[in-house]
C-alpha cells in the first residue's frame, strides 16, 4: 500500500451549467503505484482532462476521496495543494505553458526556487542539456520552436524529481518528428527518475507505451486494461 | 495530517522574507513593463497634476502674500487719529523693527501755475515706506527729492488734470513746494480708496512748517512696521494690543489684507483643491483600471505558477512588487513632471502676458505627490490584483474555467479603504472633513446615477430592439446586452470621465466669470466726488458724452456716531475693554437707497423702507465686520450726528460687502426718504480703459466742473487686476491639465473592454466576417456607449456644477454650451477611436492564434 502514490475513490465532479447541474465525472475510482505509467484515453468530453485536473490537485472533486502521496487533497486549501504539487508533482501540457517572460533556464529553475533551494542553475542547465537545449538557456519561449518549448517544459517538470508526472496531450501541438522525440524523452526520463506517469491522450499509439490504459466515456471509467508493455 | 499542516505552515513566507517573489517580479517585469504603460501613464499624469496644482496653489498663496504685502506696503500698519504716543515707539524700538510713518489730512492746495485751488488728501511721509512693493514715480528720483522737505509729489491723475509739470510749484498751507514729480504707483492703496481723494505727498518734517496741523485738525496717522517674520508680527501685535485699546488705534496685518482681497480668490483656492482632488480621483481610476487589465493579462502566467507550486499570495506579491516599485518611480516622475510643468508656466506664457510670475519649487507639494502616489499605487492596486490570488490552476487546462465568486478579507479591506480614501483626500485638499465627505457622496451619487442610466439604456434597447435593422446594426446593438457585456462598467467609467471633465469646465467658466467681473471690464476704476446736487445731471451727461459708462451715482453724507444702544460714545470710550476708539470717533460717509448693489449681499435682517409717519422706522443696514467691531446686531439702536442734527436709527440688516468690487461701498446705508435734505455731495463712478480718453475726460471735467475731484483707481486696481489675470490663466491651464488626465483614464476604460470582444470578433472573423463589417460593428457599439455616457456625464455635470458653484464656491453658475458640446464630442470620438483601435488588434491577429489559446 505504501507504493500507491495516487488513490481515487468514487470521484465525482459536477458543474452548474446555467441552472442545471452537469456531471462531468461520475464515480471514478483507480489508483497508481510508484514508478508505473498509465494513460487515460477517451473521446472529447469524456472527462479525461477533468480527471487529470482532479488527480493533480488542480481542482477538487464534488464528492469522493482523492489521495496524492498520502495527502487527502479534497481536505486541503488551494495553497496547501500548491505546496503538494511543488513537492511531488510534475506537469507537461499540450500548450507547453511556459512563463513567457522568463528564459528557458529560468522557467526550469522556478519549481526549485519555489522550494527555496539554492545553487540550482547547474542542475537546470544539466536538465536542459539532457533535453538537447544546451545552447538555448537564455532564450525566451517566443524565441523557441514548439518542440523546444515542450523540451523546456519537460526539463521543468523533472527538475524537482517528481514522484508523479501528469502529461496532458504532450504531443498534441507538435509535428510528427518532434512528437516522436518528446515521447522518447518523456518515457526515458520517466524510467530514469522512477516517476509515476499519468498521461492523458487521444493518441492510442502513445497510450500503448504506458503500462495501463483507463478508458473514459461520458464521465465514467468504462474500461481498464494493461498493455503489452506491462505484460512484457 | 497534523504533521502535514505544521510542515505546510513552516514554508509560508511574507513578502519581505521571500526573495523569490522579488526575483520573479524583476524577471517578469524586465520583459513586461510596457504592459504597465497605462498604469504608469495614469499615475504620472494624476500625480503630476496634483503636484503642479499644489505647487501652483502654494505659489499663488506666496504671490498673494507678496501682493498683500505690496498692497499694505509693510507687515503691520497702525492707524490712529491721534499722534502716536511714545509708548508705542518704545514697544517697537525694543523689538528693533524697521518703521516708517505718515500723516494724512484733507487740505486745499493751490497750483501756482494757474492759481487754481483743489481739495486733496495731503500725505506727509517719513522713513523708507514702502517696505514691500515700490513707489513708482516719474521722474524716478522724485521720492528722494520729496524727502528733502522742499519738494512735493502728486498723483499722476491730479497732475494730468491740472497740467502740472516738474517746473511748477504748489502751495500747501503757508508753504510753497516745488514739484518733484508724479506718483504712478504706490503700495497701501487701501487708504486711497477710503478717502476718495487724489493725493499730494510731502515729507513729514515739512508738515509742521505748512501750519496746517493745528488744534482740532483732523489728521490720520499711520505707522508702518517691517518685521523679520510672521511670528515676529504676531508677537508685536500681542504686545501692542493692550495699548491699542488704551490709546485708541487700529492695526492691519498682511493676513487681514490678504483675507480682504475678495471672494474671487477664495473660490480660486477652492477650485485648486477641487482640481487636485479630481486629478487624484482620475489617477486612482486610471490606476485601478490599468491594474485590472494587467491582472487579466497575467491570469495565464499565474495559473502556471500555481500549477507548479506557487501560493496565491506569492503570485499576488510578484505583481504587487512590480506595481508598487513602478508606482514609487511613477510618483517620483509624476512629481518631477509636476514641478517641470509648474516651473515652465512663466516661460510658456511669457509671450502672452507681460507679468512676472514668481514660482519657487514647492518641496511640500513634491513630498505630498510621492506619498499620495505610493498610497494610490497600493490602495487602488489591491482590489483588481487580489483576484490574482484566486486564479485557479485548472486554467492551464481550461482557459475559460470560472471558479465562481470568492471571499477575500483583503478584497473587503481594500474596498473599505478605497471608500475612505476619497473622503480623507478631499478632506485634506479642502481642509474640511464634511466637504470631503460631501465630495465623496457626490461622486458616489454620480456613479449611482450613471449605473441607473446604463440599466435604463439596456432595458430600452431590449424593449425596443430594431428586429428589422441590418445584421451589423443589430449585432452591434445586441452587444450591449449580451452575456459578459461591459455596458454598465463602460458607461459608468466613460460617463464618470465625461462628468468630471464637464464639471471642471462648468466650474472654470463660473469662476472665470466671477474673476472677470471682479477684476475685469465691468468694474469702476474712476471715481468722481464732490459733485454738488446742482451739478449731478451735468456731470452724468459729461461722462456719457465721452462716451463712458455711468456705473453709479450715489449721494454721500458725512456723519459721526453719537450713541450706540442707548449709551453715549463718551461713556463707551470710558470702557477700556470695549469698542476700538477709531471706530467710535471716525467720520462715516453714508448713503441712502432701498436696494443692494452688485457688490452687496444681505446676510441678516432685511431692507426696510422709511415711513415718514413713524418716527421709529429709520432702519439702516451695516456692513459685515463693522457690526462686530461696533458690537451691533439687528434691532440695536444707534444715534448718528448728522452735522449737528441727531438722527436715531436701528440696525435693520447686515450686508456682506465685496469691498474691492465696484466702489464706492459703504459701512452704513440709510433708506430713502431720510437724508435727502441733509447737506450732501454726490459720487459718480465710471470705467475708463484708454489713457487718452482718461486724459481728455479729466481735462473736460476740470474746465466744466473745477470743484469736482477725480480719483483714478487704476493706480490701485492695477495690482488687483494683475493678480486676477494670473489667476485666470492658471485656472484655465490647470483645468486643461486635469482634462488630459481624464482622457488617459477614458482610454484605459475602453481598452479594458477589448478582452470581452476579442473572442467574439475572432469567431465572427473565422466564420467569414469582413474587416469592414467588424469595424462597423465596433464603431456602432462604441458609438452608442460614447454618446450615452457623454450625454449622461454632461447632464450630471450641469447638476453637479450648479451645486458646487452655489454651495461650495459661492459664485454664480455659468456654463458655455459650445465648450460642453465640444467636450461631449471629444469623449464620443475618443471612445469610438479606442474601440476601433482595439478591434485593429483582433483584425491583425490570426484567428487560430486566439482560438488555440482559448481552446
Amino acid at each position: 500500500m505504501s507504493d500507491v502514490v495516487l488513490q481515487c475513490e468514487n470521484l465525482t465532479k459536477t458543474y452548474l451549467s446555467g441552472e442545471r447541474p452537469l456531471t462531468v465525472l461520475d464515480d471514478v475510482s483507480f489508483s497508481a503505484v510508484q514508478g508505473t505509467s498509465l494513460a487515460i484515453i477517451g473521446p472529447s468530453g469524456s472527462g479525461k482532462t477533468t480527471l487529470l485536473g482532479l488527480c493533480a490537485g488542480l481542482d477538487v472533486p464534488s464528492s469522493g476521496v482523492l489521495s496524492l502521496m498520502g495527502f487527502k487533497l479534497n481536505a486541503m486549501n488551494e495553497d496547501d495543494r500548491a505546496y503538494v504539487r511543488n513537492q511531488f508533482v510534475g506537469f507537461v501540457f499540450q500548450n507547453f505553458q511556459l512563463l513567457p517572460t522568463l528564459t528557458a533556464l529560468e522557467n526550469v529553475m522556478v519549481p526549485l526556487e519555489l522550494r527555496g533551494e539554492k545553487n540550482i542553475s547547474i542542475k537546470a542547465k544539466e536538465l536542459l542539456a539532457r533535453v538537447g537545449l544546451a545552447d538555448r538557456f537564455h532564450h525566451f519561449p517566443t524565441q523557441l520552436s514548439g518542440g523546444e518549448q515542450q523540451r523546456v517544459a519537460l526539463a521543468r517538470a523533472f527538475i524537482t524529481s517528481p514522484r508523479i508526472l501528469f502529461a496532458d496531450e504532450p504531443t498534441g501541438n507538435l509535428d510528427e518528428e518532434n512528437a516522436h522525440q518528446i515521447t522518447d524523452l518523456i518515457f526515458t526520463m520517466n524510467r530514469q527518475e522512477k516517476t509515476t506517469l499519468i498521461l492523458v491522450t487521444h493518441n492510442l499509439e502513445l497510450a500503448e507505451k504506458t503500462e495501463r490504459i483507463l478508458q473514459m466515456k461520458g464521465g465514467r471509467l468504462v474500461n481498464e486494461r494493461v498493455t503489452g508493455l506491462a505484460v512484457s | 495530517m497534523i504533521e502535514y499542516i505544521i510542515k505546510i505552515k513552516k514554508v509560508t513566507k511574507n513578502i519581505f522574507q521571500d526573495p523569490w517573489v522579488w526575483k520573479m517580479a524583476w524577471r517578469d517585469g524586465r520583459q513586461n513593463l510596457s504592459r504597465l504603460f497605462l498604469f504608469t501613464a495614469a499615475l504620472i499624469t494624476g500625480i503630476s497634476a496634483v503636484v503642479a496644482i499644489s505647487s501652483l496653489n502654494y505659489s499663488l498663496q506666496e504671490e498673494l502674500d507678496r501682493n498683500a504685502k505690496e498692497l499694505l506696503g509693510a507687515d503691520l500698519v497702525l492707524n490712529s487719529n491721534k499722534k502716536f504716543e511714545t509708548d508705542i515707539f518704545s514697544v517697537i524700538d525694543t523689538t528693533k523693527q524697521q518703521i516708517a510713518r505718515d500723516a494724512d489730512m484733507a487740505s486745499m492746495v493751490m497750483f501756482m501755475n494757474t492759481q487754481q485751488s483743489r481739495l486733496v488728501k495731503l500725505t506727509a511721509m517719513k522713513g523708507d515706506f514702502p517696505f514691500y512693493g515700490e513707489m513708482a514715480t516719474f521722474p524716478s528720483n522724485a521720492y528722494e527729492l520729496m524727502k528733502t522737505g522742499r519738494y512735493a509729489m502728486m498723483d499722476e491723475s491730479l497732475a494730468s488734470q491740472y497740467q502740472i509739470s516738474s517746473e511748477d510749484s504748489i502751495k500747501v498751507g503757508t508753504k510753497i513746494f516745488k514739484m518733484a514729480g508724479v506718483v504712478t504707483k504706490i503700495p497701501g492703496g487701501g487708504g486711497l480708496t477710503s478717502t476718495l481723494a487724489p493725493a499730494v505727498y510731502i515729507s513729514l518734517e515739512a508738515l509742521d512748517s505748512t501750519g496746517l496741523v493745528q488744534f482740532g485738525s483732523r489728521v490720520g496717522y499711520s505707522l508702518y512696521v517691517k518685521t523679520r517674520s510672521e511670528i515676529e508680527t504676531n508677537k508685536l501685535i500681542e504686545r501692542i494690543k493692550p495699548l491699542s485699546k488704551k490709546i485708541g488705534f487700529g492695526y492691519e496685518t498682511v493676513q487681514a489684507r490678504r483675507d480682504g482681497l475678495g471672494q474671487g480668490l477664495k473660490s480660486v483656492y477652492r477650485f485648486f483643491s477641487l482640481l487636485a482632488f479630481v486629478a487624484l480621483v482620475l489617477g486612482c481610476i486610471g490606476v485601478a483600471s490599468s491594474v485590472h487589465i494587467y491582472a487579466r493579462e497575467k491570469r495565464d502566467d499565474v495559473a502556471i505558477l500555481r500549477c507548479i507550486g506557487s501560493s496565491g499570495w506569492q503570485a499576488f506579491n510578484i505583481y504587487f512588487i512590480q506595481i508598487f516599485v513602478l508606482g514609487i518611480i511613477g510618483s517620483m516622475v509624476g512629481s518631477g513632471l509636476g514641478v517641470v510643468i509648474h516651473q515652465s508656466i512663466p516661460f510658456v506664457f511669457q509671450e502672452y502676458i507681460p507679468l512676472k510670475l514668481q514660482f519657487a519649487i514647492s518641496w511640500r507639494a513634491i513630498g505630498e505627490g510621492i506619498i499620495l502616489g505610493a498610497i494610490v499605487s497600493v490602495l487602488f492596486t489591491l482590489l483588481p490584483l487580489v483576484s490574482v490570488r484566486f486564479v485557479p490552476p485548472l486554467t492551464v487546462l481550461r482557459a475559460d474555467f470560472d471558479p465562481g465568486k470568492f471571499f477575500s478579507k483583503t478584497k473587503w479591506l481594500a474596498i473599505g479603504l478605497i471608500v475612505l480614501f476619497p473622503i480623507l483626500a478631499a478632506a485634506y485638499q479642502t481642509k474640511s472633513l464634511l466637504t470631503g465627505a460631501l465630495f465623496s457622496v457626490g461622486l458616489a451619487v454620480a456613479l449611482g446615477l450613471l449605473a441607473s442610466v446604463a440599466i435604463g439604456l439596456l432595458f430600452l434597447v431590449r424593449r425596443y430592439f430594431p428586429t428589422n435593422a441590418s445584421f451589423i446594426f443589430r449585432h452591434a446593438l445586441s452587444n450591449l446586452f449580451r452575456p459578459n457585456n461591459q455596458t454598465r462598467v463602460l458607461m459608468v467609467t466613460i460617463g464618470l470621465g465625461a462628468f468630471i471633465i464637464s464639471t471642471l469646465n462648468v466650474i472654470e467658466k463660473s469662476l472665470l466669470n466671477q474673476v472677470e467681473f471682479s477684476g475685469g471690464k465691468n468694474q469702476s476704476n474712476t471715481i468722481l466726488f464732490d459733485i454738488q446736487p446742482s451739478q449731478k445731471e451735468g456731470v452724468v451727461k459729461l461722462i456719457k458724452d465721452q462716451p463712458l459708462p455711468v456705473n453709479q451715482v450715489v449721494p454721500i453724507i458725512t456723519c459721526r456716531l453719537k450713541e450706540l444702544k442707548g449709551k453715549s460714545i463718551e461713556d463707551i470710550q470710558k470702557d477700556t475693554t470695549s469698542i476700538p476708539e477709531w471706530a467710535l470717533t471716525r467720520e462715516y460717509r453714508v448713503t441712502y437707497r432701498d436696494s443692494l448693489t452688485s457688490s452687496e449681499e444681505l446676510i441678516k435682517g432685511n431692507l426696510q423702507k422709511y415711513y415718514p409717519t413713524r418716527r421709529d422706522s429709520v432702519f439702516v443696514t451695516i456692513s459685515e465686520g463693522m457690526h462686530e467691531t461696533l458690537q451691533m446686531k439687528v434691532g440695536d439702536s444707534l444715534v448718528f450726528d448728522l452735522q449737528g442734527v441727531p438722527m436715531k436709527a436701528w440696525i435693520g440688516g447686515i450686508r456682506k460687502v465685496n469691498w474691492p468690487k465696484d466702489p464706492p461701498n459703504f459701512i452704513f446705508v440709510f433708506p430713502t426718504g431720510v437724508l435727502e435734505n441733509a447737506p450732501q455731495i454726490y459720487v459718480a463712478s465710471t470705467r475708463v480703459d484708454d489713457p487718452q480718453v482718461a486724459t481728455r475726460f479729466q481735462r473736460a471735467l476740470v474746465i466744466d466742473y473745477p470743484n469736482v475731484s477725480l480719483i483714478d483707481l487704476r493706480l490701485i486696481l492695477s495690482t488687483v487686476d494683475e493678480l486676477f489675470k494670473k489667476i485666470g490663466l492658471v485656472v484655465r491651464f490647470l483645468a486643461l491639465f486635469s482634462i488630459v488626465t481624464g482622457l488617459v483614464v477614458l482610454a484605459g476604460a475602453v481598452m479594458n473592454s477589448k478582452f470581452v470582444r476579442m473572442k467574439e470578433n475572432v469567431l465572427l472573423r473565422t466564420i467569414g466576417a469582413r474587416t469592414s463589417q467588424l469595424t462597423k460593428i465596433t464603431l456602432i457599439e462604441y458609438g452608442y456607449l460614447g454618446v450615452f455616457s457623454a450625454f449622461t456625464g454632461m447632464l450630471l455635470s450641469l447638476g453637479g456644477g450648479w451645486l458646487l458653484t452655489k454651495f461650495f464656491f459661492d459664485v454664480q453658475f455659468s456654463f458655455d454650451p459650445f465648450e460642453l458640446a465640444a467636450i461631449g464630442a471629444g469623449v464620443i470620438f475618443l471612445t469610438v477611436f479606442i474601440g476601433w483601435f482595439n478591434s485593429r488588434e483582433v483584425i491583425s491577429t490570426p484567428p487560430l492564434q486566439v482560438l488555440r489559446k482559448e481552446g
